[in-house]
């Protein structure tokens, strides 16, 4: 189970038991920023949870910071938090200061663009150049902002990087992997709450609606779809769990973590079709409105499974590596968690 | 708020010794010849011979306190041995479900005499237990057994048959669900009674039934005044149906779930090596992170029952999953196979992979159907 207690997880599930009701990201869609959910997590110190203390941050621990990750996917949260922390945390890594308001995040190096999550919310870009070990700082608010097609309600935008100031810049001896570890398993507890919360709006939704006399929850075949859903979720958690636990037992070395965070991302990403699929369907035409709220998940959920690379894109990663191992590493990994034994060097 | 009871807990390192010397272990007897591996070998691939050699070494039994012939070791130390057994496609299907199911209820209900003198041979491997759930009229309907045990002057007389028993043919007890009194109207729970019953007293029938990969493990079972001590009532009168529930939430999360096929693909990861396609790699990934959370889903379940806590939905969940990946692995580690002709696959690929195919039915249906696994799910949700 993602770990749920802790300063930063109950201060931020407060938050956004206050500042993030029903209503909240509806308004948001419609064009209303929730500014009071925002300032109450930044006063909070919340985005600076994964930003040393020397750095002024407050160096918390991966787990409780999860728990508040899970907070918000479970609010639909329509503020980039996750997006701050894993910026702020990049640039960290970088010794460079944390972000001066909202920010996002980008991997490149050979591209002169990205595709940024929340684009058009995030005031800053941070930047990990593969190429040069280099991470940086831009600022977003500076450039020309169009929303991308995305799935997701959070948007997306272009960044070009040729033609920006770099705000700020410094050597990282972090590696991609490192980089993909912590950003896969972040999306990993976003994922399996949204999920999570997805099954609860259908389960209480077929406990209340009545159809042939009874709730549609004592058909048969309602029950086993759900139950088939929820088992699936329940696998979902316990990927994200451990991916989650992985990263803070690797603290120092995040790459450590990076077989449990695809594999997360591997388990969710295909688990999606099979969640969302039930989920739409005992709703009937309701789920299928803006106005009621199960499109908050599903539609992030079919743009998490997209993002940095589909579950086919990753599986592959993964198989292509496994299948350099021996079959007695494989089983080592599947057993005991081990997956260091075998290491390939890094793509 | 999350739903369901998973903690995650970190394997052993303490545990990794037991694993070593089980893979020695396994690895010479293959070698040698004493046995072909084979995908659900806890099931159908039995061997006294085999069971005895991993009662010598102090495999079977762990759990359970010297005095009785076990060795003191924790629920945990039994997992790493399954889950080795398993791997490798052993024999093991003489002595597992004693060792998984009836030892720790001869220990919770047995009588003093009943311990001393058949614990020690479970875990000695030279005595095997069948399970007499199934009848002919009662498979997912359970609480419609037929098969009566009525009270005599020296104990019970038992009338009735038993159906799709596993390795009764080379079982020594079999425990029986039986009815003790009538049912209810209403309540068709009660009356209901776990009875052991010695397999070679007279009035005793076992037929095996042979299965479509052309095993008999199964049988049908009759009994036919069959008289059995007092003794032989294991628990409560009428207690049978919370005894079997119980013991079914631990039957339902172990390896055996989803390691069964675990054989047929590993023996494709040597046959495979460098010729695997981007195809098969996409695969391979996605059977790992399978296996990897189902692993953790299991293992945090056994760490919660070596705690004396019974999770029955998880239990569930686990089978459920388990079932569907064991299927899957089998389709998957088909289509990657078409990266290499058929003609170079090895005659152990093509045996293993055929008996995988056979095989695969069972899953979802021994230790309770999917259906029934959801409708336990359906029923924690509140569904029901
Ligand atoms: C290899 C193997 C080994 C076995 N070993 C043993 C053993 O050792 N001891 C023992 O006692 N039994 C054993 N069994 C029997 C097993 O437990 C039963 O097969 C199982 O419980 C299902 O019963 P059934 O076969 O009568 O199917 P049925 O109960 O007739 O079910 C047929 C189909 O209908 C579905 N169904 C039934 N009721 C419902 C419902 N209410 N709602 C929705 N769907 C429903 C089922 O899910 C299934 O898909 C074994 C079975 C196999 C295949």
């Amino acid at each position: 189970m993602i770990n749920t207690e802790g300063m930063v997880a109950e201060t931020a599930t407060k938050i956004y038991t206050d500042l993030c009701a029903r209503e909240v990201p509806h308004e948001a869609e419609a064009g209303k920023y929730p500014q009071a959910l925002w300032d109450a997590l930044t006063e909070n110190g919340l985005p600076l949870a994964w930003v040393s203390e020397a750095n002024g941050g407050f160096g918390a621990d991966y787990d409780e910071t999860f728990g508040a990750i899970w907070a918000s996917a479970q609010a639909a949260s329509p503020v980039p938090f996750a997006e701050t922390l894993i910026a702020n945390w990049m640039l960290d890594r970088a010794g460079l200061a944390p972000a001066d308001g909202s920010a996002s995040f980008a991997l490149s190096g050979h591209t002169p663009s990205a595709d940024i999550p929340f684009g058009m919310h995030a005031d800053k870009i941070v930047l990990f150049d593969e190429a040069h070990h280099e991470i940086s700082l831009f600022d977003n608010r500076a450039a020309v902002r169009s929303p991308e097609e995305s799935l997701s309600p959070d948007g997306m935008t272009q960044f070009i990087f040729s033609g920006h100031v770099v705000e700020q810049s410094a050597k990282t001896d972090i590696s991609r992997r490192a980089i993909e570890a912590l950003i896969l398993t972040v999306r990993a507890v976003q994922m399996a709450a949204a999920m999570e919360t997805a099954l609860n709006l259908s389960i209480d939704y077929v406990c209340q609606r009545e159809q042939f006399g009874r709730p549609l929850s004592k058909f048969q075949a309602i029950q086993q779809q759900l139950a088939v859903a929820a088992s699936e979720c329940a696998a979902a958690t316990m990927a994200a769990t451990q991916a989650a636990s992985a990263i803070a037992r690797h603290a120092d070395d995040p790459e450590q973590a990076w077989h449990e965070a695809v594999i997360a991302k591997v388990q969710i990403g295909h688990s999606v079709e099979a969640v969302t699929e039930p989920f739409h369907q005992v709703h009937g035409a309701m789920g299928y409105t803006q106005e009621y709220d199960l499109h908050h998940y599903t539609r992030r959920l079919w743009a998490w499974r997209d993002a940095l690379g589909n579950e086919f894109h990753w599986s592959k990663r993964l198989g292509e590596e496994l299948a350099l191992t021996s079959p007695d590493q494989i089983w080592k990994g599947v057993t005991t968690g081990d997956w260091t034994g075998g290491k390939v060097v890094a793509s | 708020m999350q739903r369901f009871n998973f903690p995650v807990v970190q394997p052993d390192p303490a545990l990794e010794e037991l694993r070593s010397e089980l893979q020695a272990f396994l690895k010479e007897e293959r070698e040698a010849g004493n046995y072909r591996p084979e995908p659900e070998c806890w099931m159908a691939s039995a061997d006294p011979e085999f069971s005895k050699k991993m009662g010598k070494r102090g495999w079977i039994g762990l759990t359970w306190s010297s005095q009785y012939g076990g060795h003191d070791k924790s629920a945990l130390e039994r997992y790493i041995v399954t889950e080795e057994t398993l791997r490798s496609g052993a024999p093991v299907g003489a002595h597992w479900i004693a060792d998984r199911q009836h030892a720790p209820m001869l220990l919770a209900h047995g009588t003093e005499e009943q311990k001393l003198d058949i614990l020690p041979r479970i875990a000695a491997g030279e005595c095997y237990f069948a399970i007499g759930l199934s009848e002919p009229g009662a498979g997912s309907d359970l609480a419609n057994v037929k098969t009566r045990a009525e009270k005599v002057a020296d104990g019970w007389k038992i009338n009735g048959q038993k159906i799709w028993s596993s390795g009764a043919h080379i079982s020594h007890y079999m425990v029986a669900l039986l009815r003790t009194s009538p049912a209810d109207g209403r309540n068709r729970h009660v009356g209901l009674s776990q009875i052991m019953i010695d397999l070679s007293l007279p009035g005793v029938t076992i037929k095996p039934i042979v299965d479509l990969s052309g095993d008999a493990h199964f049988n049908e079972v009759y009994f036919e005044d069959v008289i059995v001590p007092d003794d032989c009532l294991l628990g409560e009168e009428g207690g049978g149906w919370a005894q079997v529930t119980g013991e079914l939430a631990m039957e339902r999360s172990g390896p055996e779930r989803f390691l069964s096929s675990y054989i047929t693909l590993e023996t494709a990861l040597w046959q495979l090596s460098d010729k695997m396609g981007s195809d098969s790699h996409a695969r391979l990934g996605k059977l790992i992170a399978n296996l990897s959370t189902l692993k953790g889903m299991s293992w945090g379940i056994a760490n919660l029952l070596s705690q004396g806590v019974s999770p029955e939905t998880e239990a569930a969940l686990v089978k459920d999953l388990g079932n569907r990946l064991e299927n899957d692995l089998t389709q998957q580690v088909r289509a990657m196979l078409n990266d290499l002709p058929a003609e170079d696959w090895s005659p152990d690929m093509r045996r293993i992979m055929n008996i995988g195919v056979l095989r695969s039915p069972p899953n979802t249906l021994r230790g309770g159907t999917t259906e029934v696994m959801r409708g336990i799910t359906a029923r924690q949700l509140g569904l029901r």
